[in-house]
């Protein structure tokens, strides 16, 4: 008897992982996602344009930056001004790919550390320009990128700021600053031009480490780096501040926090849709998630909170600055604070969850 | 009487060794391979030495991780060992060793807390007792004197109870509606492994989920039996190695693959293992001047079967205390460690934290990142007990910057099996007024 069931049992189970070991033929009635097609469309349509783009617009930067020092106009300066807002709009556009060639390599941070940090250290940038000291080649991130541009031509009145340019040390640090931000675009241009797009397509997994792991994270990364840092800290929200901190808004000297925190917005938005900056749309988180367990649910969960997301920034107009209506129109931008904060769970733990997407290295427990 | 007698038979009657000498060697290199794994993958940084919190176990708040110095060594310690248990050199002390230190990093911090870490606690506990050195070891060759070529039968039953143990509570564990009718958390887990090569196909299929549901908690169940029964036991060997292999690769589990097919061994029998041995070692010479094993005294005997029984009995027992609180334990994981719960819910969750100075009334928002990696993050965000702390230590923190009177309130949202996320407990809860205890934790919410 005893002996008939348990080879029952085996016979079921060599039966269930025999039976299971066939199975391979019969693969077509599955309704499986094809997560390569949707590395593809996230690396070809959205990631390398957005990168050629801020390659080209950094390098227009660059050269605008050379006409200005070589030549010290108003109408000079105004066009490298305008370089540089446009270069930082399609900075925001990369802000979440920091993973491969724009992720921590070596001794160097990832791009948006590398390129975008502040607050800027105004002190440190005046002693390097006194001590004529472009050499740039130390640790800090936080005198150099884009914020340190924006610091040099936009913190004085156009005037002011002719009159400073005549010094020379000061049009050196200006462009070492930009000859070091091109370098590191091109290379990050360079990178997923050559070869790093196929390496992308190509590691199609869910495990950690796999492209869709490291997108899926910077992915994250990227919508809570806009909630905390340029929306929650100037806000003074963050436990610890005693009062609003309108000096921590991002671009602060060329007031250009607002544009920018819409672009970066909007980057996310076309990321979770698969939708290119030209607004075509391919596949993307959204349609992963039609095709998993608990996904639908999750879509419209997500989609409705996106609504009183837009809805809180579209009440908040452009100007006066960010720096301004951290104390004029503070409400509003709680709001839209709290509109983030609540969005947060959907993207972070929810659809990780159920895509079974491995975020972190250690093992998880067996079986 | 009989069943007396038996039982006698089985704890005091005598067996060959060599299961044990076998077993011996296997852990111990087991051990050595992820300890050296542990510190080549850097996570002896990532875990013990980089993060400014670690989460304590319940009786255990005193363990404190040391300088970074002194862990490296702790850990070469654990690699030597670890060889000393292999090759049974100063055996008893390399046991000792490797239960107290293994031990020790595991309770530095429950965010890395694994059913098999605990497994391997119990078993390098266990080892200190055995006499698995008293053949072909080092210490045999030393000191020939300790040679002993039979041993008592509960130094091997034992450790055959143990893995049984683990594998049917596993077993009996997946039997409910979640697991067998609704397939989940398999349902979420198998799709995203469809680019595996060769069984990556499979795991996109509608029926995988189901076959493997059921697959997994038949073999759970039977597999202590099946390998117990000589006549089902080499088959029953080779679904071990199968179903490890295919779950190692499926999932991220680390060593713990390689473990259950290496203690599982110890279910052979014992000309079997005696072959393993005498094939390789010194085949001419019959082991003369050995020891004959002497029956411990009456005293000793029943001292035996008490801790024996004992222990067994916490084992049987202590997986069941889920049974004494109400809800569901997946939600509120009540009982849920220490029971042999594996691979079986699917949850993640979000938690933000609120810190209020009463004094001022002002409220600001906690930045998990700057006190936690990401693991920590991940697991306290849906643990309950690990919740409490990080508030206490919260509170603990801004109070040393200045803030008076501070009171923490989070909204933690919680998805279990691909189910919309829901609030674990009130938003507007002090945690601070809140302590952690073995009771039923009446501050959480019902799951939906």
């Amino acid at each position: 008897m005893h002996k008939q069931v348990a080879f029952l049992i085996l016979s079921f189970s060599l039966i269930v992982l025999a039976f299971s070991g066939c199975k391979k033929e019969e693969s077509e009635d599955q309704a499986a996602f094809d997560r390569k097609a949707l590395l593809k469309n996230y690396g070809e349509n959205l990631i390398l344009p957005a990168v050629s783009q801020l390659q080209s617009s950094v390098q227009q930067l660059n050269n605008a930056l050379l006409i200005f020092t070589n030549d010290l106009t108003s109408e000079n300066l105004e066009a490298a001004k305008n370089a540089w807002r446009a270069a930082y709009l399609d900075f925001m556009c990369v802000n979440s790919f920091n993973f491969g060639p724009g992720g921590e390599q070596g001794l160097n941070k990832s791009i948006t550390e590398e390129a975008g940090t502040w607050p800027t250290n105004t002190a440190l940038i005046e002693s390097n320009i006194t001590a004529a000291n472009y050499a740039l080649n130390d640790f800090n991130r936080d005198n150099r990128g884009f914020h340190a541009i924006d610091y040099l031509l936009f913190a004085d009145d156009a005037t002011t700021t002719l009159a400073t340019f005549e010094d020379a040390s000061r049009r050196a640090y200006l462009l070492a600053v930009s000859t070091r931000l091109n370098q590191q675009i091109t290379a990050l241009n360079n990178a997923w031009t050559s070869d790093y797009l196929d390496e992308f397509v190509s590691n199609s997994g869910t495990d950690v480490g796999s492209s869709t792991s490291l997108l899926y994270n910077e992915f994250v990364k990227s919508f809570e780096a806009l909630k905390n840092f340029k929306i929650a800290l100037p806000l003074g929200l963050r436990a610890g501040q005693t009062q609003v901190e309108p000096h921590l808004v991002e671009a602060r000297y060329s007031a250009y926090s607002l544009p920018a925190f819409r672009a970066h917005y909007a980057t996310i938005i076309d990321l979770w849709y698969g939708r290119t900056s030209t607004g075509n749309d391919g596949l993307g988180w959204r349609d992963y998630l039609e095709n998993v367990e608990g996904g639908p649910d999750l879509i419209a969960s997500t989609e409705a909170q996106i609504v009183l997301i837009d809805n809180a920034l579209e009440s908040i107009s452009d100007s006066p600055s960010l720096e301004e209506q951290i104390t004029t129109n503070f409400d509003a931008l709680n709001n839209l604070h709290a509109r983030l904060q609540q969005h947060t769970r959907y993207f972070k733990s929810d659809m990780s969850s159920i895509l079974g997407i491995t975020i972190t290295f250690s093992s998880g427990d067996g079986d | 009487m009989v069943w007396r007698a038996r039982l006698a038979q089985h704890v005091f009657g005598l067996r060959s060794i060599a299961p044990l000498a076998t077993f011996r060697v296997v852990f111990g290199a087991l051990m050595l391979f992820s300890t050296v794994r542990f510190m080549v993958l850097g996570w002896m940084d990532d875990h013990y030495l980089e993060p400014l919190v670690h989460f304590k176990y319940f009786g255990f708040e005193w363990i404190e991780p040391t300088s970074a110095g002194v862990m490296y060594g702790l850990h070469i310690v654990l690699c030597v060992a670890a060889i000393g248990v292999m090759i049974g050199f100063f055996y008893r002390i390399s046991a000792l060793l490797v239960f107290i230190l293994f031990t020790y990093f595991e309770l530095i911090d429950l965010t890395y807390y694994l059913n098999h870490y605990y497994f391997v606690s119990l078993v390098s506990l266990i080892m200190i007792f055995l006499p698995a050195h008293k053949m072909w070891s080092i210490d045999a060759w030393r000191n020939p004197e300790i040679k002993m070529p039979e041993v008592p039968a509960w130094t091997i039953n034992i450790l055959k109870f143990q893995l049984g143990l683990v594998y049917l509570y596993a077993g009996l564990a997946k039997i409910n509606a979640t697991w067998l009718i609704d397939n989940l958390p398999l349902r979420i887990w198998l799709p995203a492994a469809d680019e595996l090569p060769i069984i990556g196909p499979i795991m996109a299929t509608k029926a995988a989920p189901m076959l493997f549901s059921w697959g997994g908690m038949l073999y759970d169940v039977s597999i202590p039996f099946l390998l117990l029964w000589s006549r089902t036991r080499v088959w029953a060997y080779i679904a071990v190695i199968l179903f490890h292999a295919i779950t190692g690769w499926l999932f991220q589990i680390g060593v713990f693959p390689l473990v259950m097919i290496g203690a599982t061994l110890i279910f052979f029998s014992e000309a079997w293992h005696l072959r393993l041995w005498t094939a390789r070692i010194q085949p001419k010479q019959k082991e003369k001047n050995t020891q004959a094993y002497m029956q411990p005294t009456q005293l000793k005997q029943r001292l035996i079967a008490i801790s024996l029984g004992l222990y067994c009995t916490f084992q049987l027992v202590f997986p069941w205390r889920f049974a004494f609180y109400p809800g569901n334990m997946f939600w509120t994981e009540q009982g849920y460690r220490f029971g042999w719960r594996v691979m079986l819910m699917e949850k993640a969750g979000t938690a933000t934290f609120y810190v209020t100075d009463q004094t001022t009334g002002r409220e600001g928002v906690v930045f998990n990142e700057d006190f936690l990696n990401a693991h920590q993050e991940k697991q306290m965000a849906m643990q309950p007990d690990m919740i409490l702390q990080y508030a206490q230590f919260l509170a603990e923190h801004y109070q040393a910057q200045g803030m008076h009177d501070v009171s923490i309130r989070a909204e933690v949202y919680v998805t279990l099996n691909g189910a919309p996320s829901q609030l674990l407990f009130s938003d507007t809860l002090n945690l601070l007024s809140v302590e952690d205890t073995w009771s039923h934790k009446t501050w959480l919410f019902s799951h939906e």
